[in-house]
């Protein structure tokens, strides 16, 4: 069962002065298998953002087709799917505390009041933060608040978990401990996941299958499916990434050699 | 924390120390000391002249300040929400800033007569820029991630108005306001200088007129004993409790 699918996608963004267009997108097609993991790879600008915010509802100012499936199964009523997301940076509401903040996307939610305190108690412990349930946002280190981030998406079940980088913000040691966390928790969850990175190493860490994002405009040059096992300490993985940062610079991204 | 207040009893006590000193070497008719500047607070609190225009002068305090408040709110609101209306009125706010408070006060007491009104007025009018600007740079600087955010997680329009953009707004609005009564009180004691028959401002021109040092000295450290008593027994610690999650405040 397809979770996403874009086709046809057009989108442009106004330039500087106004007057004429910039294409990101024409003509980009992808689609996401159900509860299947997919890292959407490209370098900075070339569009990963605007595409996860298009699939997340942000920005509706595009033309194509897009459809989201949610994972309830095929005879049950239809309703707009329910998406995580989590962003470069935590965007966590700073007056409120972890607690609250997670409180805040069950309500915005509209889940049922009396699921909200166990929901809330089972993520923050599988993100290892219940202790800091009554933290504000700034008491907390960068990794902390990409792991409340990260228990707010999953909080509300999701149907469909976007995430933009999420760990490009932190520090290599947090990144690695935070990516095996993520696999975890996506073990345990089982969710759709578009994942976006400029890393070739985390893409092949993380993914079942990497989606190469290249040209201008976007669209999918290359598609990798990963069929080896999920470990740091794995050779392969290595190799792998070694093999996909070569592909990914012949596609011309010259500037990945900097960034990964 | 204590270590703190420590320093501040410290700190009063030279202040009061050095008064002492000074107006000793000094004649009274220039610097009245401690003693005589008490006593003459004690007489003028027995006359019952201390509470009556306090309340005088604190109820235009207040009017003007609110009237600056609101209209503070309203066009620095919209001058951070609308890029046109930004454009329209920058310039103006900058003018209005400029301004002396004089200049302002002499133009409500000639267009309104030297009434309750025209004193509201004046005040309003000096402190409406100062706020103005604090409100314009507060919601400038509103987060659209935070909305976005909401809006992934299906906040409605209400909830983003009031539980996303309201949070983020209000310790701007709560910085104008200190900031806008400090200015308020200072022009308050200055209209009623100009036009006005009562009040703290009047009774200290009064002074001034009968070369009344001691009265100088006795209104003036019972006003600023009452706003520094307003400042940090009610604002303040109001301020560090609506905003203990801003980390700035903390330190
Ligand atoms: N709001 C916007 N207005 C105009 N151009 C934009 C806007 N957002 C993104 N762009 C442009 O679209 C391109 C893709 O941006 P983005 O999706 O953020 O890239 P990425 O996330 O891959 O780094 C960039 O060239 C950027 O300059
Ligand atoms: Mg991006």
């Amino acid at each position: 069962m397809t979770a996403v699918s874009l086709a046809e996608i057009r989108k442009a963004f106004p330039d500087q002065e106004g007057t004429d267009e910039v294409l990101v997108f024409d003509g980009l097609s992808l689609s996401v298998r159900d509860r299947e993991f997919v890292c959407l790879l490209g370098e900075s600008g070339c569009g990963k953002s605007t595409l996860l915010n298009m699939v997340g509802g942000l920005d509706r100012d595009f033309s194509g087709h897009l459809a989201l499936e949610g994972n309830a199964g095929p005879d049950s009523v239809k309703t707009d799917p329910r998406i995580g997301y989590v962003f470069q940076e935590h965007r966590l509401l700073p007056w409120l505390s972890v607690y609250d903040n997670l409180k805040f996307v069950l309500r915005t939610g509209g889940i049922p009041s009396d699921l909200w305190s166990s929901s809330i108690s089972l993520w923050l412990d599988r993100v290892g933060l219940w202790e800091f349930r009554n933290a504000y946002p700034h008491q907390l280190s960068g990794g902390m608040r990409q792991r409340v981030s990260i228990a707010r998406a999953f909080v509300i079940d999701p149907d469909i978990l976007l995430m933009d980088e999420p760990f490009s913000g932190l520090d290599e040691f947090t990144g690695r401990q935070m990516r095996e966390e993520l696999l975890q928790l996506w073990r345990q969850s089982q969710k759709t996941v578009l994942f976006v990175t400029h890393n070739c190493f985390e893409a092949c860490y993380l993914a079942d299958r990497i989606l190469i994002l290249g040209n201008r405009p976007a669209r999918v040059t290359d598609e990798v499916p990963v069929d080896i096992p999920r470990d740091y300490e794995s050779e392969e993985l290595f190799e792998r990434s070694v093999g996909l940062t070569r592909k990914v610079l012949g596609t011309g991204l010259g500037r990945l050699r900097g960034q990964s | 924390m204590l270590s703190q207040l420590v320093t501040r009893v410290v700190s009063i006590a030279v202040f009061v120390a050095a008064w002492q000193v000074t107006s000793m070497l000094i004649p009274p008719r220039y610097v009245p000391g401690p003693a005589t500047t008490f006593a003459k607070l004690i007489e003028f609190a027995g006359s019952g002249a201390l509470l009556g225009n306090l309340a005088t002068t604190m109820i235009r305090l207040l009017g003007g300040f609110a009237v600056a408040l609101l209209v503070g709110v309203a066009v620095g609101s919209a001058m951070g929400l609308y890029r046109r209306a930004e454009g329209a009125l920058d310039l103006w706010v900058m003018v209005c800033l400029t301004i002396p408070s004089l200049v302002y006060i002499i133009i409500a007491f000639l267009w309104l007569g030297l009434t309750e009104l025209g004193a509201i007025a004046a005040i309003a009018w000096t402190t409406f820029p100062a706020i103005t600007v604090n409100v314009w740079s507060g919601v400038k600087a509103i987060d659209q991630g935070l909305i976005d955010m909401a809006r992934v997680f299906r906040a409605s329009r209400a909830v983003r108005g009031f539980a996303v953009i309201l949070p983020q707004i209000l310790p701007y609005v709560m910085g104008a306001s200190r900031y806008g009564f400090g200015i308020a009180w200072k022009v308050t004691v200055f209209v009623e200088l100009m036009g006005r028959s009562d009040g703290v401002g009047y009774q200290l021109n009064y002074s001034f007129q009968i070369f009344d040092m001691p009265g100088v000295f006795a209104w003036t450290l019972f006003f600023v004993a009452i706003m520094i008593t307003i400042e940090l027994g009610i604002l303040k610690p109001l301020e560090r409790h609506l905003f203990r999650w801003r980390p700035e405040l903390r330190a």
